[in-house]
C-alpha cells in the first residue's frame, strides 16, 4: 500500500517565526517524537503540513476527542461478508508504511487512549497488536507528532508525565508583529497598512487575555478577517463578524473590544 | 376650635363652588363633602383640612371621586401616622401631580399608593419625601421614583434615623441611588466594559474605583491615578446616556495614555502652582498625541469634548480650555496671542513630544507669559477642563504632601473592588492559614473584625429587579475549637462511620462495565457476532451491532456545604440537650468524613449575617485544602449568632464552586429555617432573594439542595428550594447519621 494521497502536494505557506524548522529537522533525522505546544490558530497545523512537505513525507492527521478509544488508533477487526477483517488505524498505517502521524489536540483524548503511542515514541518504536496477534515494528520513515494547548491545561486535562517525556517541544505562539502582518497580507490578500492595524487589534484581544478573554485572536483568526476585507466589508464590520463576535459572549467585552477597534482607526 | 374651622371650612367650600364645573354628579360631590367633612371632624387642623378641601375640590374634577377618596384616607393616614406638616403636604402634592400627570388618574393613582408606603414604613420621612417631589420626579420617571423609595425604605429598614438620613440626602447612598434610579450612567453600569477598554488599549488592569462623593468640591468630579490605582467619579453631572459612556471612555484612555508615556512623575521641586497646572496641561496635550499616532480612532473620542471659543473673558481658566483645545484640535484657531504662540511652541517641538521633558520646557515658558500678563490664577478653583481629562495629581511626585495623599491611598486601598479583590484575596487568606498550622494554637484570629472580599446583588421581588452591590459578604477567621471534638464524634458514631465505610467501598470502586452490542466500540462481542453471522447464513437482516467496549463509571462531582449558623441555631432541639448547631457540627463532621473518605473535592462554610453591610462568612474548608486538623478545630469552633441572610449566603459560597471543573456541582445547605435579618420586615423579601440565587445559579449548572432541620416552625423552604432538591429532617436526633446516607443518595 502507498500512501501518496497523504502525501501534501503543495507548498504549504509557511514563515518561520524562530529555528522551529531547523529544530524540527533535526528531530526526525532521529525520528524523535515532536510536541507543539501553542494557542490556537497560530499556525500549529499548517507548520507540521510545512515540514511533511518538505520532508517529502505524507501526512496522516488524526483530530482527537474525548470518546476516541484505543482502537480508534490502533485499529479493529470489522465485519464483511465472509466474517472478520482486521482494518488498520491512522496510527497503525503511519507506522506500518512510514508517515509522520499527527495527533492533534491530544490532551483531548483520555489519558488511556494516548498511552498505546508509547511503544512506538521510544526506543523500541514497536506498535504491539494485541488482537491481531502481530508487532509491528514501524518503518523507519515513521515519526509522531502531537499538539496541544496549554490553555487548555487543567487538572483534569494534562498529558501523563510518561507521556511528556517522550517528546522534544516546539512552543509556538503568535509571530511577531511584523511577520504576522506579512502572514495576514500574504494568506488574506489585504494590504500592508491594513495587515499592521489587523495585528494591533490582535494585540489589544491579547491583553484581554486571562482578564476577560480565555484566549487572544489568533492569526487565523486575522486572516479570516482579513479575507472578508479583501471582499469589500468594511474594517469595522469584518473586525465585528470575523472576531468581536465569535471571540467572545460577554456584551462587556463585546463592547470594550468594539471601542477597542475604533481606537485603532 | 369647631367654630373656626367650620368658617374656614365654609370659606373653602366657596371658593370650590366658584371653580366648580358640572363633570362630576351631585352625588359625586356629596360624597366628596362627605370626606371633607370626616376630615374636618377628625381634628387634624385647620391647615390639614383646609389644604384637603381646596386641592381635592380640583383633583376631583380632574380625576374624579376615587381619587379623592383614596387622598382622603391617606390625608388621615398621614396625620395619624406622621403629623399635620405631612397631611397638608400631601393633598397639594396630591393636585401638582395631578397636573404633572395631566389628569392621568392611573399614574396618581400608583402616586398615592407609593405615598401610602412611605407614609406606613417610614412616617418620618414622609414630609422630607413629599417636599422634594418635585426635585424627584424632575429626575425620575413614577417607576424609577419607586425604585429610589423602596432602596430607601429598605436601607433604612428598621433604622428611623437612617431612613431620614437617607430621604435627606444626608446619606450619599441616597444621591447615588437617584442616579442610579435615574438611569444616568454611573460608572458602576459599565465599569466592567470600561475597564476591558483600557486593558485592550494598553494593556493596563489596574484596579479602578468610583471616588467617594462625600469627598465635596469639583475635584472629585474628574478622574486620576496614581499608586497603582486608578480613580474615576462616579458620575459626570450633567453627562447622560451615550455621551457619558463616551466620556468615562475618554477618560481612562486618557490615563491610560499617561501611563504609557509619561514615564517617571515630575517632581514638584520650586514650582508654582500656575506652573504646575500648565506643565500638566502640556503633558497631557503631549501624550494624547503620542497616543494617536498609535492609535488613531483616539482623536474621534476625545475632540468632541473640547468644546472652548476663541472669545469671552480672559481668564486663566478660560485661556487654559482654549489652549487645551488648541493643543489638542490643529484646526481650531485662536485670536489670543498667547494661545497661538503656545500652539506655536508645541508643534515647533514636535520631534521631541517622545520626551516628557518638553511639557515642562514649554509648561514653563507659557506660565511666565502668563504672569508678564498679569492674568491671575486661583490654584484654589482651578479645575481641569475638558472633564475627560484627570485631576493631574498622578503626573506630579509630591513628596510634602506625602502623607496625606498616602493616607487617602490607604482609605482608597482598603476600599478596593471586589473585582480586584477576587484575585489577591485567597493568597493572603492561604498566607494566614499557614501561620495557623505553624503555630497549632488553637486560639481565635481577630474575630472582631473580618474582611469584605464581595457584594452581591439582592434581588427585590416587588421591583423585580436586582440591586447592584447590595450585600457585603465579610469573611471572619473561623474561631477555632479543640479538634477532639470531631473525633470524638466520629468516636460517637462508630456504628456510622462504618456504616459509611462500606457504602463507600460499593460506591468508589466502580468495576469497569462491559457494554455490549454497540456499533462501535473497543472489541468484538462474541456472542452478538455470532448471532450477527446466524443472521446472515439464515438470510435474515443482520444486525450490526457487534461490538463492546468498557466503561468505567467515574465519580465527577464537586460539593459545597454552607452551614447557617444563625442565632437560631443555639435553640435546644426538642426532646434533646442538644442544640441546633451542634447537631449540624456533628452531621457535617460525619459528612466530611464520608466525602473525604471518597475523594470528591468538597468545601465546608458557614455564614450568618448583621444586616446587609455585614454578612458573616466562615471557611472552615476550602477545595484546594486538606480535611485536616485544622478544618476541624474550625469546624469545632462554630459559634451562633446573627440572622439568615441565605441569599448573599448563597451566591458567594458558589463563587469557588464555579471555578471547579467537575461534571456535576452541588451546593447543600444546612438550614434550620427560612431566610431573615434584622433589617428586613418583609418576610418575603429575603425569600425570594433566596429563590432568585438558586435560579441564577441553576443557570450556572450549580444544584443547590437543602437539608431542612425542622425545628417546629412552619416555613417557606419548599418554596425557596423547590420541593424536589428539599430534604426535611423531622427527628432531629437521628440527622446526623441521616446526612451521610443521603449524600450518597444525592451523588451516586
Amino acid at each position: 500500500m502507498n500512501l501518496n494521497e497523504y502525501l501534501i502536494n503543495q507548498d504549504p505557506y509557511y514563515l518561520a517565526v524562530g529555528n522551529e524548522v531547523k529544530h524540527f529537522e533535526a528531530a526526525y533525522a532521529d525520528r524523535m517524537p515532536i510536541m507543539l505546544k501553542g494557542p490556537t490558530g497560530c499556525g500549529k497545523t499548517r507548520f507540521v503540513e510545512y515540514m511533511a512537505w518538505k520532508l517529502q513525507k505524507p501526512l496522516i492527521t488524526v483530530s482527537c476527542h474525548e470518546d476516541m478509544t484505543a482502537s480508534d488508533l490502533v485499529g479493529r477487526y470489522l465485519l464483511d461478508e465472509k466474517g472478520t477483517v482486521w482494518q488498520d488505524g491512522p496510527l497503525t498505517l503511519a507506522a506500518r508504511y512510514g508517515a509522520i502521524c499527527y495527533l492533534d489536540e491530544i490532551v483531548e483524548a483520555r489519558q488511556d487512549t494516548t498511552v498505546v503511542i508509547h511503544s512506538l515514541t521510544d526506543s523500541r518504536r514497536v506498535l504491539p497488536l494485541e488482537k491481531k496477534n502481530e508487532m509491528l515494528t514501524a518503518h523507519p520513515d515513521f515519526q509522531v507528532v502531537i499538539s496541544y494547548n496549554p490553555g487548555y491545561q487543567s487538572v483534569l486535562k494534562d498529558l501523563k508525565e510518561s507521556t511528556k517525556q517522550r517528546f522534544g517541544a516546539i512552543d509556538c505562539y503568535y509571530p511577531t508583529a511584523e511577520l504576522e502582518a506579512k502572514i495576514i497580507a500574504h494568506e488574506s490578500g489585504v494590504d500592508d497598512k491594513t495587515s499592521k492595524l489587523l495585528v494591533n487589534i490582535a494585540e489589544q484581544t491579547r491583553h484581554l487575555k486571562g482578564h476577560g478573554l480565555d484566549e487572544g485572536a489568533s492569526t487565523r483568526m486575522l486572516i479570516h478577517v482579513g479575507k472578508l476585507i479583501s471582499r469589500g466589508i468594511p474594517l469595522h464590520e469584518a473586525c465585528e463578524f470575523g472576531l468581536i463576535l465569535p471571540i467572545t459572549d460577554d456584551p462587556d467585552i463585546r463592547k470594550a473590544l468594539s471601542h477597542a477597534v475604533a481606537a485603532c482607526g | 376650635m369647631i367654630e373656626r374651622s367650620d368658617t374656614s371650612e365654609t370659606l373653602s367650600l366657596s371658593q370650590v363652588t366658584n371653580i366648580e364645573k358640572p363633570e362630576y354628579s351631585e352625588h359625586d360631590k356629596a360624597l366628596w363633602l362627605d370626606a371633607c367633612y370626616k376630615i374636618e371632624e377628625a381634628g387634624y387642623g385647620a391647615t390639614v383640612s383646609q389644604a384637603f378641601a381646596i386641592n381635592s375640590s380640583d383633583i376631583l374634577q380632574r380625576l374624579g371621586l376615587d381619587s379623592v377618596l383614596k387622598l382622603a384616607d391617606m390625608v388621615s393616614l398621614a396625620a395619624i401616622k406622621a403629623d399635620k406638616k405631612t397631611a397638608e403636604r400631601l393633598s397639594i402634592e396630591c393636585l401638582k401631580i395631578t397636573i404633572r400627570f395631566e389628569n392621568d388618574t392611573s399614574l396618581a393613582n400608583t402616586w398615592l399608593t407609593l405615598m401610602e408606603q412611605v407614609i406606613k414604613l417610614a412616617p418620618e420621612s414622609a414630609f422630607l419625601v413629599l417636599n422634594r417631589m418635585d426635585y424627584l420626579l424632575y429626575h425620575l420617571s413614577l417607576s424609577h421614583l419607586e425604585g429610589w423609595l423602596l432602596t430607601g425604605l429598605r436601607a433604612g429598614a428598621s433604622d428611623p434615623k437612617k431612613r431620614f438620613s437617607y430621604f435627606s440626602f444626608e446619606d450619599s447612598q441616597a444621591q447615588k441611588w437617584l442616579e442610579h434610579a435615574a438611569g444616568s450612567m454611573s460608572f458602576s453600569d459599565i465599569s466592567r466594559e470600561t475597564k476591558a477598554y483600557l486593558g485592550a488599549l494598553w494593556n493596563i488592569h489596574l484596579p479602578v474605583r468610583e471616588k467617594h462623593i462625600h469627598a465635596s468640591g469639583e475635584r472629585v468630579r474628574r478622574s486620576g491615578f496614581g499608586l497603582g490605582l486608578i480613580t474615576v467619579p462616579s458620575s459626570f453631572p450633567g453627562y447622560q446616556g451615550d455621551i457619558a459612556h463616551q466620556l468615562y471612555r475618554a477618560a481612562l484612555a486618557h490615563i491610560g495614555a499617561h501611563i504609557t508615556y509619561s514615564g517617571t512623575s515630575f517632581s514638584v521641586d520650586q514650582l508654582k502652582p500656575l506652573q504646575i497646572a500648565l506643565i500638566s496641561l502640556i503633558e497631557d496635550a503631549r501624550v494624547e498625541h503620542l497616543a494617536i499616532q498609535d492609535f488613531p480612532g483616539l482623536q474621534d473620542l476625545w475632540k468632541p469634548f473640547h468644546i472652548a471659543k476663541a472669545r469671552g473673558a480672559q481668564t486663566a481658566n478660560q485661556l487654559f480650555v482654549r489652549l487645551a483645545r488648541a493643543l489638542a484640535d490643529p484646526n481650531y484657531d485662536d485670536t489670543n496671542p498667547w494661545v497661538c504662540k503656545a500652539k506655536q511652541l508645541f508643534y515647533d517641538h514636535k520631534d521631541e513630544w517622545n520626551d516628557s521633558f518638553i511639557s515642562r520646557k514649554i509648561g514653563g515658558l507659557l506660565a511666565n507669559d502668563l504672569g508678564q500678563m498679569r492674568i491671575q490664577f486661583n490654584a484654589k478653583t482651578y479645575v481641569v477642563d475638558p472633564p475627560y481629562r484627570d485631576d493631574n495629581m498622578g503626573l506630579w511626585d509630591v513628596e510634602d504632601q506625602d502623607t496625606s495623599e498616602s493616607t487617602q491611598a490607604d482609605e482608597l486601598l482598603s476600599n478596593v473592588d471586589i473585582d480586584e479583590m477576587d484575585n489577591s484575596e485567597p493568597d493572603t487568606r492561604e498566607e494566614t492559614n499557614e501561620i495557623d498550622e505553624n503555630n497549632a494554637t488553637p486560639i481565635s484570629l481577630v474575630e472582631e473584625d473580618g474582611i469584605p472580599v464581595a457584594r452581591y446583588h439582592e434581588y427585590d421581588y416587588m421591583t423585580e429587579q436586582s440591586r447592584p452591590e447590595w450585600t457585603t459578604i465579610v469573611e471572619h477567621s473561623p474561631i477555632l475549637g479543640p479538634v477532639h471534638l470531631i473525633d470524638d464524634i466520629l468516636q460517637k458514631q462508630a456504628y456510622m462511620v462504618n456504616r459509611i465505610k462500606s457504602l463507600m467501598s460499593s460506591t468508589k470502586i466502580s468495576q469497569p462495565q462491559k457494554v455490549r452490542r454497540q456499533l462501535e466500540g473497543e472489541f468484538l462481542d462474541i456472542d452478538a457476532c455470532i448471532t450477527a453471522t446466524i443472521s446472515r447464513r439464515s438470510g435474515e437482516e443482520v444486525d450490526a451491532r457487534v461490538y463492546a467496549r468498557s466503561e468505567r463509571k467515574h465519580r465527577d462531582l464537586s460539593i459545597q456545604v454552607l452551614i447557617d449558623v444563625s442565632e437560631s441555631t443555639n435553640d435546644k432541639v426538642v426532646d434533646s440537650n442538644e442544640c441546633v448547631l451542634e447537631i449540624e457540627r456533628q452531621a457535617t463532621a460525619l459528612l466530611a468524613h464520608a466525602i473525604s473518605g471518597l475523594g470528591d473535592p468538597f468545601a465546608i462554610g458557614a455564614f450568618s449575617s448583621n444586616k446587609r453591610d455585614d454578612v458573616h462568612y466562615y471557611r472552615i474548608k476550602d477545595f484546594h485544602k486538606p480535611y485536616d486538623h485544622l478544618a476541624k478545630a474550625r469546624l469545632a469552633g462554630l459559634q451562633a449568632s446573627g440572622s439568615t441572610r441565605m441569599g448573599a449566603a448563597i451566591r458567594h459560597a458558589a463563587q469557588d464552586l464555579k471555578k471547579q471543573h467537575n461534571h456535576r456541582r452541588l451546593l447543600l445547605v444546612v438550614t434550620d429555617g427560612e431566610p431573615a435579618d434584622i433589617d428586613v420586615s418583609d418576610p418575603h423579601y429575603l425569600i425570594e432573594d433566596a429563590r432568585r440565587a438558586i435560579h441564577e445559579l441553576a443557570m450556572d449548572g450549580i444544584n443547590v439542595l437543602c437539608v431542612g432541620l425542622d425545628s417546629g416552625v412552619s416555613h417557606d423552604l419548599t418554596r425557596i428550594f423547590g420541593k424536589r432538591n428539599l430534604v426535611m429532617i423531622d427527628s432531629l436526633e437521628r440527622f446526623p447519621e441521616k446526612l451521610p446516607s443521603l449524600y450518597f443518595r444525592l451523588t451516586t
